[in-house]
């Protein structure tokens, strides 16, 4: 083991040194074969990197700028699709023989290893792999480029810190004792209309035992469900709502830094984390610049500019925002992200789908 | 001099033997046939093209580009059979009979008012009661959170002094008090017409007679404006089954669905895309729409005939109001105007220029221009305002040029060639703007030649034109007719063809008002958001479909600071077309 | 010189036939008047030598030019038939000068733009409006409009002027000092013109021939002096001049010569129509206002009338006389006081036609 990293980044070196002088300034990071010199040459001719996202291109600035300062020649067109806008332009567009994307990057997992197992991804093996926890990537075809906590918002002028809840069962148990005060006034995401809500609730429904108990004590509230966190978290800052569950807390953390009267909190006993998955489809008409991107996103250098700009790193070794470990730390030591792997697909299928969704009305409705 | 009458019946009765019915002896001659069926060809083949793959994606039981697809009743079946669906089905007619119940009164009063009495600063207020027409919805909606959301700034004045809020923005009526009011311009523009045509020597003769004032607005003034009025409500009705920006803000809360919403919320339901479902709802639409249009083109062709007659009614003695109904009716517009334009705009502006906002919050705490800062880093953000501008600017004129190129083609044209061109404008209507734009997506996706275009903003200009074919073309053709025939036929006969004619006199006589129609298309590219929805991509974003998009996350710094750039767009918009003349009433 | 054919001509609207059969010729130098009601089908006829409305049958030559021939399927543009139109709204285009006007048919026959403008400018000299040649139309008068649509239509020399209606938005001053230049510019100018009109007025005066049109159908046709005093129908006695109306029964028929009579009076006159006329059965009888006259004594052809009133109208006198259910209006030069007088029918005046008669 040692002796390949050795090798390699004497090879990096290497090539670093007869690259010396060119076009690229960057050099082989270590670790890289001593081909990647080809790949960025490879890259560059094509000129141009495609990605179809679901996240921000707000929040994916600083990766955005990162590669191209790293890389100049390489425009990135940033289609921010939602994320089954994202899934649905990728199948669209292969059927019609039109690959427009190079990089699929879609915080939908699911939809993300449907998209793997229906044949739409291309395999690359990312020298960066190797710094991956072993649930964030699959099959040589997905790749996890955060770790988002799932939590908790809440209004801090309607409720004081000392009674938020701090688990799972204080959360229950809050909502039922405060069924009253609380009416109409909790939030969380609505799974019919949210990609997103549908995969932190499932993976709720999956992992823990008492998400259906949640989901009554929520609907015996009142609650209201909304299609976007950024709603939902519009409407917590404004006080309409007091609180709001199962949402992106990589957001939260980034939004409590402005908004005074905002908190947020994470189960210490459970806290799931999503990650928005990087792919490379089959086809892609700039392969070798998809390629560049991926290793990009996931290395220490590009963790760390999605980091700073609130996306936790799925990385350790990085030192700008949370990264795994520190976030970890961050919501009380338990966090649970959820693995890449085909257990997502569970709820892909259109009878368990409809299931849910049933099961999660009933529970709404108070049944 | 010779002139003989050869074969007349007076003279050599007996020779001349009358033809039992119309012989198909000579078909008539179609001036500039070629040009016109080509361009009423091209684009019946731009309307019904998007549209045959919407009603064929409905009849197949996945996606049509999926080998696996097969012909089946079973989204129909689906559909038919899901709760939701009623649910939408019934919340879309409520909210659209209750937003006639709101706007078309409360328009009538209007045009009423502005049309036959007195009131002060008349000139003003013809302008202003327009201004809701020009927002685009979905900035409403976030306005209107921002403002008297149950955490509005307006919301917590009234807690504050009152103890509680008399309303909820999230309920059924909240919404369709709101999309009622903002609907009042479109009701006003038609009742206020055919009130100026209205000659007052009927209501004089009336009130001759000795009939009150009220009692002559109810048994002269309103039968005359019925068809107007009847116009306005079917027109409202379409509109509100077609309505999507303020459902899907101010609906989402409460999980308020209508069908726009549906459709929408079938793309997230089953992970996969849903097409052939979606396919079915926009069918179900266009079934209850499209007899609604027809229905509309035919009274509109009534109330026009109703109008010539009406002719010489331009001079109308006003009723004179007296200090207490001036007061009294400039107070009900004020009121009016400050719900439904004050209150919208206020709130997104202000939301604009906060970072935080609502119980407890000291705005002044919170005044930033950051919100902004994004707009000119983000490059697909500010793409999005550019290409805003330029496909409503350089989009819109294009649009008008085709447009006229589409009013010459059907300008005194009969046959059938004229009847198809009256069908196919009627489908976009019958169509929410987003199906529209996910069925051209798939045929810039799938149509060999045009494959290239569809990352660049031909795509979308090319719905966009679709989308506002029926008020674009309505737009033109009414300017068009205003050309008396005998000029042209004037020409004609002097020696020139048809397109001579077209090019040296009818286009240069209808100069003035493609200007106002450009202001005008302009104005409605401007707001429009569904359409792009499914269709840009990057390089091609627009404001109204950035916002819809970006509400998937939720960012809505972003979404308050566009929603802000587009009210600017629509106000210089406006002023422009005001300055060029644009006849905005019609 | 025959410049014009118009050859059993028949236009159908819907399922209504509007022509049914038109046919004349027209030559240079001569005006023809289409003369009929509103409905009549003569702005139609016109419309279709125009080429502005499409005959489904029939033969339209214009010079050499055959325009319309259902046989062969042919059917020329109005731009392809060299004519001049002048309607009856003038049409002058807002957005050009008088000049742009005038000079737009030369324009569209390649003229060039010096020799135009020599053109131009003299028949607006001709017509009196050379200082207006670059008003705009709407800063003209009604008679100036009318001057400036009458040169555009004629600056290019057409084989044929059609004029629809060219004076009746003129007031009647105008219109009585147009009807002669009008004529007197077409004879000047050998020109070959149509004028389409309802007032018989302004045929009688202007046209070398007149058509007159009933249901599409021509019923008659002949110069002026001819259609007014040879009427054929009862359509055509009573379309033409001031008439009288007699209706009652035919008493005698011999030959043309007939008796027509009622509750206490009975006249000899002409019978113009003999299809449908028999003894016994009912009949009525034009006689022209001007064809009666009134005297205090009896005579032949007199017959005694009450003279209820005389109404002054300025340059004559009318009286209003009644004998039974027989009403007659007669002029006179004098006032005359109520009572019995004599009122001579000259036979010759006493038009009969059958009741029925329609055509």
């Amino acid at each position: 083991m040692r002796m390949t990293i050795m090798r390699a980044l004497a090879a990096g070196l290497l090539t670093a040194a007869a690259s010396f002088g060119s076009a690229w300034a960057g050099g082989i990071p270590a670790g890289y074969p001593s081909s990647y010199a080809d790949l960025v040459k490879a890259a560059k001719a094509e000129g141009a990197v495609s990605i179809y996202t679901s996240t921000d291109s707000a929040q994916a600035k600083a990766l955005l700028e990162a590669f191209s300062a790293k890389y100049p020649g390489i425009k990135i067109e940033y289609n921010d699709l939602g994320t089954n806008g994202t899934y649905n332009r990728v199948i669209s567009e292969a059927a019609a023989g039109q690959v427009g994307a190079d990089v699929v990057w879609s915080s939908a997992m699911d939809l993300q290893m449907a998209l793997a197992t229906d044949n739409y991804i291309d395999l690359y093996v990312s020298p960066e792999a190797k710094a991956l926890p072993a649930w964030a990537s699959y099959k040589d075809m997905l790749y996890a480029a955060t770790v988002e906590p799932i939590g908790m918002i809440y209004n801090t002028k309607a409720l004081p810190e000392a009674s938020v809840p701090k688990t799972r069962a204080d959360l229950i148990k809050f909502l039922n004792d405060n069924r009253d005060t609380l009416r109409g006034k909790v939030a969380t995401f609505d799974p019919e209309k949210s990609g997103s809500g549908f995969l932190h609730h499932t993976n709720d429904a999956r992992a823990t035992s008492t998400f259906w108990d949640l989901a009554k004590a929520f609907g015996a509230a009142g609650g209201r469900t909304y299609s976007s966190s950024g709603s939902m978290k519009e409407t917590v800052v404004s006080g309409e709502n007091v609180l709001a569950f199962n949402i992106i807390g990589s957001y939260a953390l980034d939004w409590v830094k402005q908004s005074p009267n905002l908190g947020v909190a994470f189960g210490t006993d459970y806290t799931p984390a999503f990650s928005r998955v990087l792919a490379i489809t089959k086809g892609a008409p700039h392969p070798n610049a998809a390629k560049l991107f991926i290793d990009f996103a996931l290395s220490r250098d590009g963790q760390n500019a999605l980091a700073s700009n609130g996306l936790p790193s799925v990385r350790t070794d990085t030192d700008k925002g949370f990264n795994l470990a520190t976030l970890n730390e961050r919501v009380g030591g338990n966090l649970k992200p959820i693995a890449l792997d085909e257990d997502l697909l569970e709820y892909m299928k259109p009878q368990v789908r409809v299931e849910f969704f049933k099961k999660w009305k009933a529970s709404l409705a108070g049944s | 001099m010779a002139t003989n009458v050869d074969n007349s019946p007076a003279v050599t009765s007996g020779s001349w033997v009358q033809p039992a019915a119309r012989p198909p002896y000579l078909r008539r001659r179609l001036d500039a046939a070629p040009f016109r069926i080509g361009v009423i060809g091209t684009l019946a083949i731009a309307v019904l093209g998007p549209v045959g793959l919407i009603v064929y994606q409905s009849f197949l039981d996945g996606p049509f580009f999926s080998p696996r697809s097969q012909l089946s009743l079973d989204a129909y079946r689906y559909i038919l059979s899901d709760p939701s669906f009623y649910e939408a089905l019934g919340t879309t007619v409520l909210f659209a009979f209750g937003m006639v119940a709101v706007a078309v009164p409360l328009g009538s009063i209007l045009a009423f008012l502005l049309t036959r009495t007195d009131i002060k600063a008349k000139k003003l207020l013809e302008i202003l009661v327009l201004m809701p027409m020009f927002i685009s919805s979905i900035v409403l909606a976030f306005g209107y959170t921002v403002a008297i959301g149950p955490s509005g700034f307006v919301s917590i004045f009234f807690r504050e002094t009152i103890g509680f809020v008399p309303w909820n923005l999230y309920s059924l009526g909240g919404l369709i008090a709101i999309a009622g009011l903002s609907h009042v311009p479109h009701v006003y523009l038609y009742v206020s017409s055919a009130m100026r045509n209205l000659p007052s020597d009927l209501e004089e003769a009336a009130r001759s007679t000795g009939a009150g004032i009220w009692r002559v607005s109810r048994d002269v003034t309103l039968p005359m404006v019925l068809p107007a009025l009847v116009f306005a409500a079917s027109l409202n009705i379409l509109l509100g089954f077609e309505t999507f920006g303020i459902p899907l803000v101010l609906g989402d809360p409460n999980g308020i669905m209508v069908l726009t919403t549906y459709i929408y919320k079938l793309t997230t339901l089953f992970g996969v895309p849903t097409y052939q479902l979606m396919a079915v709802v926009a069918m179900v639409l266009v079934l209850i729409t499209l007899p609604l249009v027809y229905f509309q083109r035919r009274i509109l062709r009534h109330s026009r005939r109703y109008a010539a007659l009406g002719g010489k009614g331009g001079r109308t003695t006003s009723l004179k109001l007296g200090r207490g109904g001036q007061v009294l009716a400039l107070s009900l517009i004020g009121l009016w105007l400050f719900v439904a334009v004050v209150l919208p705009i206020g709130g997104i502006t202000l939301r604009a220029f906060v970072d935080a906002w609502g119980q407890g919050v000291n705005l002044m705490d919170h005044l930033t221009l950051a919100n902004f800062d994004n707009l000119m880093s983000v490059p697909s953000l500010f793409r999005g305002i550019l290409n805003t501008v330029l496909l409503s600017v350089v989009g819109g004129a294009i649009a008008v040029l085709i447009y006229l190129l589409v009013g010459l083609a059907g300008h005194r044209n009969t046959g059938l060639s004229n009847t198809v061109l009256d069908y196919i404008v009627l489908l976009p209507r019958a169509l929410p703007g987003l199906v529209i734009g996910l069925a051209f997506f798939w045929v810039f996706l799938f149509v060999p030649l045009l494959t290239p275009l569809r990352p660049t903003l031909v795509s979308l200009f090319v719905a966009y034109v679709v989308v506002g074919l029926s008020y674009g073309l309505r737009l033109l053709q009414g300017t068009l007719i205003q050309v008396g025939p005998e000029l042209e036929e004037a020409a004609r006969t002097t020696g020139a063809t048809l397109g001579r004619t077209w090019r040296d006199i009818v286009i240069p006589i209808v100069r003035p008002g493609l200007v106002g129609a450009w202001a005008l298309i302009m104005i409605i590219f401007l707001r429009e958001y569904a359409t792009g929805v499914y269709l840009m991509s990057s390089g091609t974003e627009v404001i109204g479909s950035l916002m819809v998009s970006l509400l998937q996350t939720g960012a809505m710094d972003t979404i308050a600071a566009l929603a802000f750039i587009s009210i600017l767009l629509t106000a210089g918009g406006l002023t422009l077309a005001l300055r060029l003349g644009a006849k905005v009433h019609d | 010189m025959t410049e014009l054919v118009v050859n059993n001509v028949q236009k159908w609207l819907g399922g209504l036939q509007i022509l049914k059969g038109a046919s004349f010729t027209a030559s240079r130098g001569a005006i023809v008047a289409l003369l009929g009601a509103s409905g009549s089908g003569k702005t139609t006829l016109l419309r279709c030598i125009a080429g502005l409305e499409q005959p489904e049958f029939g033969y339209i030559r214009i010079g050499d030019k055959v325009a319309l021939d259902s046989d062969k399927k042919i059917a020329l543009a109005p731009e392809q038939r060299n004519i001049g139109l002048v309607f009856q709204s003038y049409a002058l285009w807002p957005h050009r000068t008088v000049k742009e006007n005038v000079g737009y048919g030369l324009k569209l026959r390649g003229v060039n733009a010096a020799d135009a403008g020599v053109k131009v400018q003299t028949i607006l000299d001709r017509m009196g409006l050379g200082h207006l040649a670059d008003r705009y139309p709407s800063q003209l008068s009604g008679g100036q409009q009318q001057r400036v649509a009458i040169c555009r239509a004629l600056v290019y020399e057409p084989r044929v002027l059609l004029l629809d209606e060219p004076l009746s938005n003129l007031d009647a001053k105008l219109r009585e000092e147009a009807r002669y230049w009008i004529r007197k510019l077409i004879l000047d100018l050998e020109i070959c013109a149509i004028l389409v009109t309802h007032d018989q007025t302004e045929a009688l005066a202007a046209a070398d021939h007149i058509l007159l049109l009933k249901d599409g159908r021509i019923v008659q046709e002949g110069p002026p002096h001819d259609i007014y005093s040879n009427p054929n129908s009862f359509y055509a006695a009573d379309f033409l001049g001031a008439n009288n109306v007699a209706r009652g029964n035919l008493t005698t028929l011999d030959g043309t010569r007939a008796t027509i009579g009622g509750e206490g009076w009975s006249l000899d006159g002409t019978a113009r129509e003999l299809q449908g006329l028999a003894p016994a059965a009912s009949a009525q009888a034009v006689i022209r206002v001007e064809q009666i006259s009134v005297s205090d004594s009896p005579g032949p052809h007199r017959i005694e009338m009450q003279l209820d009133d005389s109404l002054y109208l300025g340059d004559r006198w009318e009286y209003r006389l009644r004998r039974g259910s027989f009403n007659v209006k007669a002029h006179g030069t004098r006032k005359l006081s109520p009572g019995a007088v004599w009122c001579e029918f000259p036979p010759e005046s006493v038009w009969v036609f059958p009741a029925s008669s329609q055509a």
